[in-house]
């Protein structure tokens, strides 16, 4: 009889593992597409929180409408332990037998989709998000000993009078120094060492005031070399394919 | 802030439009006799969405009208390259109906004219929805290959809804990745909680798991073709049906 030990190892490196677990994230996932927009008072904190807040703030206070979302964690978990046992099966029995391209792409996606996942994980659990409302002319305090000043802000209108851009200046201080200034607008953030200050509305009437989002993810640069790697490793892919033909 | 109107709201240009998107309803069809003379469809068709461009000074890709006909050009101009060396047969009489229901259903839908909210003034948005609706039309090629794998047995035919799959797998994965750049840059995250982004998320997990299928015993064949079906039913749902139907960051 098999042993525990072997029953797992073979699960894991099993390519039915990786089929059932994506089709069965494919499932949770409908099923939450389903549930988020009916629970919207429950889901919506979801975007506004770091997501291991909402974690233990919300969900895990709402089982019979979030239990897809802890289900999806499972399957991601499973996928990474299924998807790090496969490629390092995959590097040790081909790096004698295939060209170096062959043996690697594949392996560069996975590495790539884990990065991404990681980056989900770093992202959950450590940073910030603050958001609200600035008077011009006034101060606000951020973490890690920081202030910013809302010095002005200025909107453009069209022929009708909507509104068809926006803009605010900022001053960023950082114990009591000034360290940073710059522009906010649409597509237009203000980054420092890792923090990024949006300018997300505004509203003229009564006073000018902007509303204004500050956050801090650690898992951006984790995400964003994951998805060059996943596009690299695939397009890789695709050009060994498409000569094999 | 859009003015929705249709094309017949519009003077100026209004017969000239008209009968060139008339021509292109005769002209389309024209490819169900040889693939390769599509040509003189997407070369009129292209020169409709450079005029829209210039007319309205940004891409026009916002709203179904935009969209279905960028969908319909994009299947029309990967079936010419997939269908090149094909005499009629099956693959012209499936994919150019498919085509013509998009056109239809552009030609149907409301103009959105005006410029772009500042939002989606960035090359990374325009990027993302070019790729992604590129990715679409080859998802679409994919359902084509997998029907006319089931149909005549054509081992040929499986290959080739691969092909087309990974092709279209890859550009929708760097679709995604200039998307993420967009959202970091406009709202501070490269990932939202909304319906939209879960399907997006499931289209692409779906195609992996179709990657994958291929490679295990008892999948490859029938089901694997019956996946690449599928897959363009669940495309369909998330461009269409979740826009629809759910609220999300893409509703513009």
């Amino acid at each position: 009889m098999p042993s525990a030990a072997y029953l797992m190892k073979n699960f894991f490196l099993s390519l039915k593992t990786t089929v059932w677990t994506l089709l069965g994230l494919v499932v949770l996932f409908f099923i939450g597409s389903y549930l988020m927009p009916v629970h919207r008072n429950i889901f919506q904190p979801m975007n506004d929180l770091l997501l291991f807040q909402w974690v233990a703030g919300v969900a895990a206070e709402n089982p019979f409408q979030t239990w897809w979302f802890f289900l999806s964690l499972a399957a991601l978990v499973l996928l990474a332990i299924n998807t790090i046992v496969c490629s390092i099966q995959a590097i040790k029995i081909r790096w004698s037998r295939a060209d170096f391209l062959r043996r690697i792409s594949p392996q560069v996606v996975h590495a790539g989709f884990l990065f991404i996942l990681f980056a989900h994980l770093l992202g959950a659990a450590w940073g910030y998000k603050i958001s609200g409302g600035m008077l011009k002319g006034t101060f606000a305090r951020l973490p890690e000993n920081r202030a910013l000043y809302l010095r002005d802000i200025r909107v453009e209108a069209d022929d009708r009078g909507f509104p068809k851009d926006w803009s605010a200046d900022v001053l960023l201080f950082e114990n009591n120094e000034r360290v940073a200034m710059g522009t906010l607008g649409p597509n237009k953030p203000l980054f420092y060492q890792g923090a990024g200050i949006y300018l997300k509305s505004f509203e003229l009437d009564p006073r000018p005031v902007a509303l204004l989002m500050i956050t801090r993810d650690p898992g951006t640069a984790w995400a964003f070399t994951g998805g060059i790697l996943f596009v690299l490793g695939s397009a890789a892919l695709l050009v060994l394919k498409w000569k094999q033909r | 802030m859009y003015h929705k109107q249709r094309h017949l709201g519009q003077s100026g240009c209004l017969l000239c439009l008209l009968s060139m998107e008339i021509a292109l309803f005769i002209l389309y069809p024209i490819a169900l006799y040889r693939p390769r003379m599509i040509l003189p469809a997407l070369g009129l068709h292209g020169a409709l969405i450079g005029a829209a461009a210039i007319q309205y000074g940004r891409i026009p890709l916002i709203g179904l009208h935009d969209t279905l006909g960028f969908l319909a050009f994009s299947i029309g101009a990967s079936f010419a390259i997939a269908g090149w060396n094909r005499k009629r047969g099956l693959f012209s009489y499936i994919t150019i109906p498919v085509l013509l229901v998009f056109l239809t259903g552009s030609v149907v839908s409301p103009v959105m004219a005006g410029p772009l909210p500042p939002v989606l003034k960035t090359i990374w948005f325009e990027l993302h929805v070019i790729l992604s609706f590129i990715a679409y039309a080859l998802f679409a090629l994919g359902a084509v290959f997998g029907i006319l794998s089931l149909a005549t047995k054509d081992r040929l035919a499986e290959a080739d809804q691969y092909r087309v799959v990974l092709l279209g797998y890859v550009l929708f994965s760097l679709a995604m990745f200039f998307g993420a750049i967009w959202a970091y840059l406009a709202w501070g995250t490269y990932w939202l909680w909304t319906p939209k982004e879960l399907w997006t998320t499931i289209v692409w997990l779906f195609y992996g798991l179709y990657l994958h299928a291929r490679l295990v015993q008892g999948w490859t064949g029938k089901p694997v073709a019956w996946m690449g079906i599928a897959g363009f039913v669940i495309v369909l749902f998330t461009y269409v049906g979740v826009g629809l139907l759910m609220k999300s960051s893409h509703e513009f």
